[in-house]
């Protein structure tokens, strides 16, 4: 028992096949009680199909995981009882109301004691308890979700993707629900493509590319490990800048709205581009030098974008 | 097992389907509607009145007393045309299909056969009718057997010839009694197949599948708890049937234990068929389309709106492979004929159907993913 205390999860050597298709590729990792684990990585890179084997929804090709200290192909039944899941695109019935939903969910787990209010209203969801699930946005839907993923007051919470297809506010909403859970010492194990979901909850994440985990850190150790260089942005610059910054020796990328990110080893080189442009005649409106973010990270780490969507902003 | 867990998704199960106006339209006031719609239709069929005009011309005592015997006629009903108008003229102009003639001679001529024994003497009625009209056929044969009974009560011979009418029935039936049956059947089968397809294809392309599968509750919990609603909704339905085919048609059926024993196989067939078609057909828009296919010549061929001796032998052969074929036979065997030896014989065929499909719908049926 004194390891269950230590690592909640335990995957060793995992390999799943769908057919000729490796979704994962012999990865090995722990979780710890208490922590928020976030699983990163772009769509398709295996992390539900990660998360729905440890869920005893998915029986893995070969490699042995276990959650708290019970194999999950063997302990089906004990396990379901110990954790909450909130699947990824959860959905419901559609013309049961919030309130209803989580007794119904409740009832099957035995919970004659569950806080229904209490979960509620942790998921703010008070105003809605007497809505039809249908009715309900993509983000309420969500906090529904993650509510009834707590019926049975489980040892881990699994959220996949708990804010894909949100708007911005809608995703702060879910985030502070889920900085609620967090509060209150819950393990929870989180995948998400959005890098800063990953920066702001989680206290480990694991980079996935391709069914193969490429880092694993805090997102501040991630950063450290993998970012000795800065990031200059300029914004509103002229047509040339982008040229005389090359000559200086430097590898701009034009991002969206005229601006240019370059990266840079120290801050010197950060001074001797903005003499080059001085020097040139040539202007800009602002500048920005920072450490790159998680999202920079994974770019370096993998050579490819997180989201689609991003590629054009981001490449360097 | 848990009564809890069924408990549980019976209320959302019911919950869901009361807050569907749409569903409920379609499996408990569609069936009565079609009771209703058809239920009046042939009961005016059965006791249809044959209505047409006469024209006096002879306007005698005699001739009034022919057209009170043919009023005497319950089937009749007449009206009558001025004397004076031309009888081809008015059925013209009013659309008339027919108009008896009585001619000017008519009592003279009776005088002379009856009184004067003159065997001669005889009157020639005429019909003005509308050849092209549907119904003129059957008011003219049954004009012409009245007057051939006419005729012969006027010779004072006997006839050689009578009738006698022994039903094969113990009762007399009608059309109702045969139709609300089927309209049972049918009910039971569309709820049971379209609920097993919406649960099991709907909620799976939705993920609520998924989501059960990480909670305690067993496979066999969820398709019982799925059967048993099947099974209230179908009660409920029949009742609702029942009531109105008692309340507005005064149906004379039996009802004895045959009936619920119908009604739990039909469920259990159609919700096999239907958690089998969600295995073959993986989108819900599939599994729904292959659902009407197998319905709707079940709906047709089996005997539900009439009876199946109706068609060419063999669409009859095809019919006989129908489940629902032996669900229609086995409920009227019971509730019409009071057979009970045809009732058993269709409750086993039914039964091992119902197992058959019910097991390989369990079988394929699963929850884990690949």
């Amino acid at each position: 028992m004194t390891q269950e205390a230590e690592h909640v999860i335990n995957v060793e050597k995992l390999t799943k096949r769908y057919g000729d298709l490796l979704a994962v590729n012999d990865i090995s990792f722990t979780v710890r009680k208490g922590e928020v684990f976030a699983l990163l990585g772009p769509n398709g890179a295996g992390k539900t199909t990660i998360v729905e084997i440890i869920e005893t929804i998915r029986k893995p090709t070969s490699g042995k995981v276990s959650l708290l200290d019970m194999d999950v192909t063997k302990k089906k039944h004990k396990i379901v009882l110990r954790i909450g899941v909130l699947p990824q695109g959860f959905s419901s019935f559609d013309r049961i109301t919030v309130r209803e939903t989580i007794q119904y969910y409740s009832r099957l787990f035995c919970c004659r004691n569950t806080d229904i209010d209490g979960l509620i209203e942790l998921a703010n969801l008070k105003d809605k308890s007497k809505e039809q699930f249908k009715n309900l946005s993509g983000g309420l839907k969500q906090r529904l979700g993650i509510a009834i993923a707590l019926v049975n007051n489980p040892d881990v919470v699994f959220l996949d993707e708990p804010t894909t297809g949100l708007d911005p506010r809608a995703r702060r909403e879910v985030w502070e629900v889920l900085l609620g859970l967090k509060k209150k010492g819950k393990t929870v194990f989180l995948t998400t493509h959005y890098m800063e979901e990953a920066e702001l909850l989680a206290d480990t994440v694991a980079i996935i590319s391709k069914g193969s985990i490429v880092a694993m850190g805090s997102p501040g150790e991630l950063i450290e490990r993998n970012a000795n260089y800065l990031v200059l942005t300029l914004q509103s610059v002229d047509e040339k800048v982008f040229e005389i910054v090359q000559k200086a020796g430097f590898e701009p990328a034009r991002t969206n709205h005229n601006n240019i990110k370059v990266r840079v080893e120290h801050q010197d080189n950060v001074r001797k581009i903005l003499n080059a442009i001085k020097d040139a005649g040539a202007s800009f409106l602002s500048l920005d030098v920072r450490k790159p973010n998680l999202e920079e990270v994974f770019l370096k780490i993998t050579g490819a974008a997180l989201r689609e969507d991003l590629t054009e902003e981001v490449t360097q | 097992m848990s009564p809890r867990v069924i408990g549980a998704n019976l209320i959302v199960s019911i919950k869901s389907f009361y807050r569907e106006k749409t569903a409920v339209f379609f499996r408990i006031a569609f069936p009565v509607l079609l009771i209703l719609v058809f239920g009046t239709i042939f009961m005016n069929q059965d006791n249809v009145r044959f209505e047409f005009y006469v024209q006096d011309l002879d306007q005698t005592n005699s001739s009034a007393e022919l057209v009170k015997t043919l009023e005497l006629n319950e089937k009749f009903k007449i009206t009558k045309v001025d004397p004076a108008i031309d009888a081809v003229q008015y059925a013209k102009k009013n659309k008339l299909n027919l108009v008896v003639v009585i001619p000017k001679d008519y009592e003279s001529s009776l005088i002379q056969r009856m009184k004067r024994k003159d065997l001669e003497a005889s009157v020639t009625i005429t019909y003005v009718y509308d050849p092209s009209s549907t119904s003129v056929d059957a008011k003219l044969q049954i004009l012409k057997s009245v007057f051939a009974e006419i005729n012969q009560r006027m010779s004072g011979k006997p006839p050689f010839i009578t009738t006698a009418e022994t039903s094969i029935l113990n009762r007399k039936y009608r059309f109702i009694d045969f139709f609300v049956p089927g309209v049972i059947a049918m009910t039971v089968m569309t709820s049971s197949l379209f609920g097993a397809v919406n649960v099991n294809a709907e909620l799976r392309q939705k993920g609520v599948i998924k989501k059960l599968s990480t909670t305690p509750i067993t496979h066999t919990e969820w398709i019982l708890s799925n059967v048993l609603y099947q099974f209230i909704l179908s009660v409920i339905a029949t009742i609702t049937i029942l009531l109105v085919s008692y309340g507005v048609f005064n149906v004379s059926l039996q009802l004895n234990v045959w009936l619920p024993v119908f009604v739990v196989l039909d469920v259990f067939a159609f919700v096999g068929i239907g958690m089998i078609l969600t295995r073959v057909a993986k989108e819900a828009e599939s599994a729904a389309a292959a659902a009407n296919a197998i319905m709707f010549p079940m709906m047709f061929l089996s005997g539900t709106f009439f009876p199946v001796e109706m068609m060419p032998g063999f669409l009859q052969t095809f019919s006989r492979i129908l489940p629902l074929y032996y669900v229609n036979e086995g409920l009227r065997a019971s509730m019409i004929f009071m057979d009970n030896m045809v009732a058993l014989r269709c409750t086993v065929i039914i039964g091992i159907f119902a197992a058959i499909a019910f097991v390989i719908g369990m079988m394929t049926t699963k929850w884990e993913e690949g």
